[in-house]
């Protein structure tokens, strides 16, 4: 009952405009004031704990300065080239394009808006000028953008990753195919709807277009291979490199010098005054320029600036959880609905809707920080593999991003389609169902998740 | 005025230079392990306290510049009077998080700079002189450098610090919650004398955004 | 209610880091939640905190001296920060085997060691066995030569880095969630660690084998803060520690049961182990036990007398 009043007082808070931080906070600090022993200290001590007490969650910052440095430095467009020079073709060839550069950016970065950011800003206004209405295009790019949480790397998955314990790798490795799947699921849509509206297509630009912007985009695109070997290894050639997070921080890295002396869009050898890109050679200092040029400190403080917003609601949604542990609400929760007989199927139902629910509300990241632990003991209980349940949660955060109230991608592409929210809400709907069959399909066919981690890293371990 | 903008110049350039070094402590980690089979063994415990410092100093810039997200989809919709009264309620609830905050904090660090924990359970009624003195408490492996060593007469007792004494790390506790109580305040009377009528933004990427259109007429 | 708190009794928080069913010290925990909800029900009670839900080994004794949680045991190293003398548990072969261990814990050295940080507000109650450490790696080890240039995950304590760089190897921190992760795809080459633990958390599998080496001591110390046990009953407090005592005594006595079990399951499942000649061993020990000269003023020379005169006597 405390806990049904702790939720109320949540809801309530962040209706009335509290931000998600301090209303995940507040709350969980006055349930902690009336209901245990425990000191406000402990508070602060979550808080500080939330940052330095979890080695995983560093990813976060790193994954977001990546894809800062991967977006301002000139990568997406050079990815949305080669894409409609593969697909641009079909009926409906550049929304497909669209998803297909969705899905390689998604490849690089860690965030969905990120992903709707730097491709949406570009593929929406390219679609309207050959023809698709704003909301088609909007629509799919809302939809396909989601796929930057599923395709690895992922920060929602390094969130769930840290706050049960799994291996982040694993779950990287668990989101391939349910992502490709996705992805081509959404294809598929947008090609039988074309066919059927009569959309555009574009031309066919031949092979030498396809290799010319495929050899533009190969550096960002390298990206991919470097996290992937880095964490995986090449069996035979080299051990793993670094950890999922290190990876994280070599990825900003090489962003940050393929956007600075490769492309050279941004930083000391960018074009300024239309006087052109200048060569490295010709301005050696630059090696050394760079790391202060104001495109870099400008990259650094924007990546700087939503590590702390995300971070300041998943810290927050931390105190909660803590506070919930050390009431032992978790085990109450879990005696509750395994007492109820809750089985298998109906447990990842009552998850599905939990999390549908909360996703209208929730920022994805803080939602799963507070409600993994609270499920996860009843899917270790019920045999559910904590990996599928995981690649379950994020689908779940997928559709909770294009849905309202609280919906990241929603917001984003409103922005980037300069479109009221509610008319983009409508345009999102079609595709919207797509997502929701994909939801059902990954909740009862385990081995779409499990299939590949398991293969490449063996069985998974339960060591809890 | 002018002082206003260069300390939020002051605060952009230290969130970018807390990331810059975080990503550079842990690139150089990989390279020495990867390529010279060693490693700074403090790099990892720096790396993480300063993504605590990189948190607890910038939520206070986010509510300089409203960055933290809420959901707007009830009071969007409001009339005008009402949405203003619930804008100085929500508010008030922000002043009653970073006083608890604030408190909290305190008596977390107190003990690690061998100061005094406030009395009461959640209103401070004065200083615990009782606190036990926890200024021994050092970091696992961060180097003692030696601008630092002052410390060890001032709250150790004239004991040597082998590593960096927790209470530097930790210093970022009340301080982030400080300065987040001082921005909340003054986005308070923002909102009383109607220079600003909300807390959030829900439309979160939209700087970025504007940034990213701009950046791309420029290419 | 004898399995629960209840209203109006004294609860203790009992938090630690691992399972509580397969685990020596989870095995422990619950069995003392069990013995004293049932035998003080009324009066007090224990709550577990397994699996760091609530606080891990590096935040639970600033936690404990908050007065946020009442019982811990953080493996030996955790207490360096409080006194160095906790260093002699790390050094490598201080100890001959476990019942050495034994010996030397409940010796008056031991028992002073108990009391080392009553100054700091924590005191010690009972040293919980786990085990002797075993290396493992993705290569063969058999002579300290082999171990060289190898990248060991290690806890971030003085001495096991010290160690691993008597051994010409590169000590790299590392959370321990990450360790499996990273010795199965080779970003680290090896670690150190119980039976229990390897094969608690699988490491076996991700190794080329396991060498019994014996080298250094996984154990832990139960602790509470002083100034919560000062504020309990007198009568409260003795039949706790009693309780704590009589379930040390148990577990403490049935760990090395435990031990060869897990190493045991760990052949059972197709793990290598590797045992050493007399030779092999001493040449671990020539290139080890220089580290002891290191930390001698901090674990103080007449403490590491006391232990060798145990090892000899047995
Ligand atoms: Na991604
Ligand atoms: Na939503």
């Amino acid at each position: 009952m405390d806990v049904v009043l702790l939720f109320l007082m949540i809801v309530g808070l962040l209706l009335v405009g509290v931000p998600i931080a301090v209303s995940l906070g507040l709350s969980s600090i006055v349930f902690l004031l009336v209901f245990s022993e425990t000191s406000l200290a402990s508070v602060a001590q979550s808080f500080y704990q939330a940052m330095a007490g979890h080695y995983t969650l560093l990813a976060i910052p790193f994954f977001i300065l990546a894809s800062s440095f991967m977006s301002t430095g000139g990568v997406a467009q050079r990815i949305i080239r080669f894409a409609i020079a593969v697909v641009g073709h079909f009926r409906g060839g550049l929304a497909i394009a669209g998803v297909f550069a969705c899905m390689m950016f998604a490849a690089l970065s860690g965030s969905s808006p990120a992903t709707v950011v730097a491709i949406g800003s570009i593929v929406i206004a390219a679609m309207r000028q050959v023809g698709y209405t704003k909301e088609f295009a909007a629509g799919v790019i809302a939809n396909a953008g989601t796929l930057g949480i599923l395709i690895p790397p992922s920060i929602v998955m390094v969130v769930y990753a840290s706050s049960v314990e799994v291996s982040v790798g694993r779950m990287f490795l668990a989101g391939v195919i349910p992502g490709l799947l996705a992805g081509f699921m959404l294809m598929v849509a947008i090609y039988v709807i074309a066919t059927i509206k009569g959309m555009p297509k574009g031309d066919w630009a031949g092979w030498r277009e396809v290799g010319a912007s495929f050899r533009d985009a190969i550096w960002g695109l390298l990206l991919i291979v470097i996290i992937m070997v880095g964490i995986y290894g090449i069996p035979g050639v080299t051990g793993a490199i670094f950890t999922p997070t290190e990876a994280a921080a070599v990825a900003s890295v090489y962003a940050f010098i393929v956007a600075s002396f490769v492309y050279r869009d941004m930083g000391p050898l960018a074009d300024r005054d239309g006087a052109g890109k200048i060569a490295l050679w010709k301005k050696p200092q630059a090696l050394v320029t760079a790391l202060f040029h104001p495109d870099t400190r400008a990259t650094l403080f924007d990546a700087g600036k939503l590590t702390i917003t995300l971070m300041f609601i998943i810290a927050n949604a931390l105190i909660l959880k803590h506070v919930l542990t050390d009431e032992q609400i978790p085990q109450s929760i879990a005696n509750a609905m395994l007492s109820a007989g809750f089985g298998k199927i109906m447990f990842l139902i009552v998850v599905n809707v939990i999390l549908l629910i909360g996703g209208q509300f929730m920022e994805p990241s803080g939602l799963i920080v507070i409600v993994a632990p609270l499920v996860f003991p009843i899917a270790i209980e019920l045999g559910v593999d904590p990996i599928h349940l995981g690649i379950i949660m994020v689908v779940n955060m997928e559709i909770g991003m294009i849905t309202p109230p609280v919906g990241l991608n929603l917001f984003v592409t409103s922005g980037v389609a300069g479109m009221p929210m509610m008319k983009v809400v409508k345009a999102a709907l079609p595709f919207l169902g797509v997502l929701f069959i994909f939801l059902i399909m990954v909740t009862y066919i385990p081995w779409l998740s499990t299939w590949l981690p398991t293969s490449a890293m063996g069985p998974e371990i339960i060591t809890n | 005025m002018s002082q206003r903008r260069s300390f939020r110049g002051f605060e952009e350039n230290a969130i970018a230079l807390i990331l810059g070094l975080m990503t550079a402590v842990t690139f150089v980690n990989v390279v020495l392990r990867y390529v010279f089979n060693s490693s700074l063994i403090w790099g990892l415990e720096v790396t993480l306290i300063l993504f605590a410092w990189l948190v607890l100093f910038g939520i206070s810039f986010a509510v300089r510049v409203t960055a933290h997200l809420g959901v707007d989809a009830l009071t969007g919709i409001m009339p005008k009077r009402l949405a203003h009264g619930v804008a100085l309620f929500s508010a008030a609830i922000c002043l009653a998080y970073s006083l608890l905050l604030l408190k909290g904090a305190w008596d977390y660090w107190a003990p690690f700079a061998g100061l005094y924990q406030t009395e009461g359970r959640w209103f401070p009624v004065g200083f615990d002189e009782t606190t036990r003195d926890r200024a021994f408490y050092v970091t696992d492996q961060v180097p003692m450098p030696g601008f630092l060593r002052f410390l060890e007469g001032l709250i150790n007792q004239g004991e040597e610090y082998e590593k960096l004494p927790r209470v530097i790390p930790y210093a970022i506790l009340p301080i982030g919650a400080a300065l987040l109580l001082i921005r909340y305040v003054q986005a308070t009377i923002r909102i009383l004398r109607g220079e600003s009528g909300t807390l959030i933004v829900s439309h979160e990427v939209e700087e970025e955004i504007d940034a990213l259109a701009h950046s791309q007429k420029d290419a | 209610d004898p399995t629960k708190c209840d209203d109006g009794e004294i609860v203790m928080k009992f938090s630690h880091v691992t399972n509580t069913d397969k685990h020596p010290k989870g095995i422990a925990a619950n069995l003392f939640m069990e013995r004293v909800n049932a035998e003080m029900d009324g009066t007090a009670c224990v709550e577990v905190y397994p699996n760091s839900t609530l606080y891990n080994d590096d935040q639970v004794l600033e936690a404990m001296l908050q007065g946020d949680v009442q019982f811990a045991a953080p493996s030996l190293s955790k207490f360096e920060t409080f006194t160095k003398v906790f260093r002699i548990f790390d050094l490598p072969f201080m100890f001959k085997n476990m019942d050495a261990v034994e010996a030397f814990q409940n010796s008056p050295t031991g028992e002073a060691m108990k009391d080392a940080m009553v100054r700091r507000g924590l005191q010690g109650l009972e040293f919980w066995h786990n085990g002797l450490k075993q290396f493992s790696a993705n290569k063969p080890l058999l002579m300290p030569e082999d171990a060289a240039g190898l990248k060991f995950r290690v806890q971030p304590s003085d001495v096991l880095v010290a160690q691993m760089e008597a051994l010409n190897a590169s000590p790299q921190p590392m959370a321990f969630s990450e360790v499996y992760g990273a010795l199965q795809t080779g970003v680290v080459d090896g670690q150190e660690n119980s039976w229990s633990n390897i094969y608690g958390q699988k490491f076996f599998e991700v190794q080329d084998g396991i060498t019994e080496t014996n080298h250094g001591l996984l154990d832990y110390m139960v602790v509470a803060s002083v100034d919560w046990l000062d504020s309990l009953d007198p009568a409260v407090r003795d039949q706790v520690l009693t309780i704590l005592a009589e379930v040390t005594d148990e577990r403490n006595a049935a760990v090395a049961e435990v031990d060869n079990a897990a190493r045991q399951a760990i052949l059972d499942a197709g793990g290598v182990i590797r045992e050493l000649t007399d030779e092999q061993r001493q040449a671990w020990v020539d290139a080890m036990k220089p580290v002891w000269s290191q930390f001698e003023a901090d674990v103080g020379a007449d403490n590491i007398a006391a232990a060798q005169e145990i090892n000899a006597s047995m």
